[in-house]
Parts: C-alpha cells; structure tokens; sequence
C-alpha cells in the first residue's frame, strides 16, 4: 500500500535538485527555472500532507500557491527582459551594477 | 478495476508511482542542468505534468487540472517563448559547485527525516469537487483571495512597467 511518505521522499528529493541549481548557477532564468522545480516539490508535500486530515483548506491552499507561482514567473522574466535589454546578458552578478 | 484482486491493484498503483516517482526525478535534473534553457523550460512543462499526475493520484483532481491549465499550459509556455529571445550560454558559479551538490543529500535527507512521522500514514481516498473548493473560497477564505487578487493585478502592471521601461533615457 502507497504512503504518504514516498509522496513526501519524492518532494525532498525535487526540492534538493532545485536547492542544487540555485546555489549553483548564476544565469537568472536557470535559477529561475530552479526555483520552480522547488515550487512544484513544496506543492507536492503541501497537497500529501494535507491529504489525510484537512483536504479542502489544503486544496485552497494549492489553488493560490500555484497563480503565486505564475506571478512571480512574470517579474522574473520582466526583469530578466529588462536586464538583457540594459546590459545584453542574464548574469546575476551584473545586478549589484543596476544601482546607480 | 474491481474484479481484480487487491494485491493486482496495490502492484499498480506502486507501479504507477515508481514509473512517476522516476519521471520525477529525471525531469527535475535536465530541468536544472540541460545546456538548452529552451529544452529547460520544456523540461519544466513535462514535469509540472508528472507533478499534476501525483497531485491527480492523492485524489485532488480538480488542483491537477488547475495545475495543468494555469502553471503548464500559461507560466511555463511564457517562459518557454521568453527564453527563445535570450542568447548566451549557461553561466556556472564554479565556487559554489561543491557546496551545491552537496546540498541535494543534505537536504532531501534532512526533508525525509522531518517527514519519518508520516511514515505509516496510508494515501486516503479524498475526492475534492470543485464546488466544495469554490464555496469554501468565496465563503470562508475571501480575505486570501483579495490579497491574491490584488498581488495579481500588481505584478502584471510590474510586469509591464518593467518590459516597457525605455533604454538610454535618463
């Protein structure tokens, strides 16, 4: 019988990966897309766990974590755009350079 | 699915995981290390799908659908058109490299050890219907709403100012 246990060594696992890619590119979009990978594992483990007690709280809870999730795609992006319309490149280290 | 045997039925379901749980994992790492950001964001989309098909098995249908339709089926397309614009190579943060690798066991082993206490709890069968979530949204948590509602009317005009800002003028 399926637990909720492997669900949440699944999410652990995803999140570590995208933990991983952040800590270790500095590309804007790669740590974006890292960031997302850590989304999609902390949906994961927020939908196991509220399975078994409170599923109705947790799916609302879902339902907004994931249109957050698509907001903070579209600044992100907006800022790589503008990023690489200022200095042609995505490198975050170039960020400390915006202020003037 | 009823006239099988129960232990028929237990075989597939932790088939079904497995063949996911390994999609998962795969997805998860062309995502964070394909030399393509294109092939990347794609990579994503494949496995906000995997991650849906999870969500789907816990009984939360309604939230798979919702997860396919706003997160893959919008955000990751979006990123998947903005990346096509960008050129350049992928950028590594080689001193980090160590420390960043070692972060994968450190974390997912530290996750799995806060989550031992859910070890024997079975996946229940809930069925949330989208009425249910839709009444309970609009009755009980509409103050989350707003505020989710305001954030989103906020970063899209962000979103535009920042796109739209003119190079070069001071």
């Amino acid at each position: 019988m399926m637990t909720i246990y492997a669900y949440l060594l699944v999410s652990a696992a995803m999140f570590g990966i995208g933990t991983y890619g952040l800590v270790s590119k500095r590309n804007m979009l790669r740590m974006l897309l890292s960031a997302e990978v850590m989304f999609n594992a902390a949906l994961l483990a927020l939908i196991s766990l509220a399975a078994p007690g409170f599923p109705d709280p947790g799916g609302v809870l879902a339902l907004l974590a994931i249109g957050l999730g698509v907001a903070d795609v579209g600044v992100v992006v907006s800022l790589a755009v503008l990023m690489m319309q200022l200095k042609g490149e995505v490198d975050v280290y170039e960020l400390s350079k915006f202020k003037e | 699915m009823s006239s099988l045997p129960s232990w028929t039925s237990s075989v597939l379901d932790l088939g079904v995981f497995a063949v996911l749980a390994l999609l998962a994992m795969a997805f998860s790492l062309l995502v964070v290390e394909h030399r393509s950001l294109v092939y990347s964001a794609f990579f994503l989309a494949l496995l906000g799908l995997v991650n849906a098909s999870f969500i789907a098995t816990l009984g939360f249908t309604v939230i798979a659908l919702f997860h396919v339709a706003v997160y893959v089926g919008a955000s990751v397309l979006f990123m998947i058109f903005s990346v096509t614009m960008f050129r350049g190579g992928p950028v590594v943060e080689r001193r980090t490299m160590v420390l960043a690798l070692a972060v994968i066991p450190m974390f997912s082993l530290a996750l799995s050890a806060v989550f031992l206490t859910f070890q024997g709890t079975p996946v229940p069968g809930v069925e949330v219907s989208y009425m249910a979530l839709s009444k309970l949204i609009v009755e009980k948590y509409w103050l989350p709403l707003l505020i989710f509602v305001v954030a989103m009317a906020t970063t899209m005009m962000q979103a535009i100012v920042l796109t739209r800002k003119e190079v070069g003028r001071r």
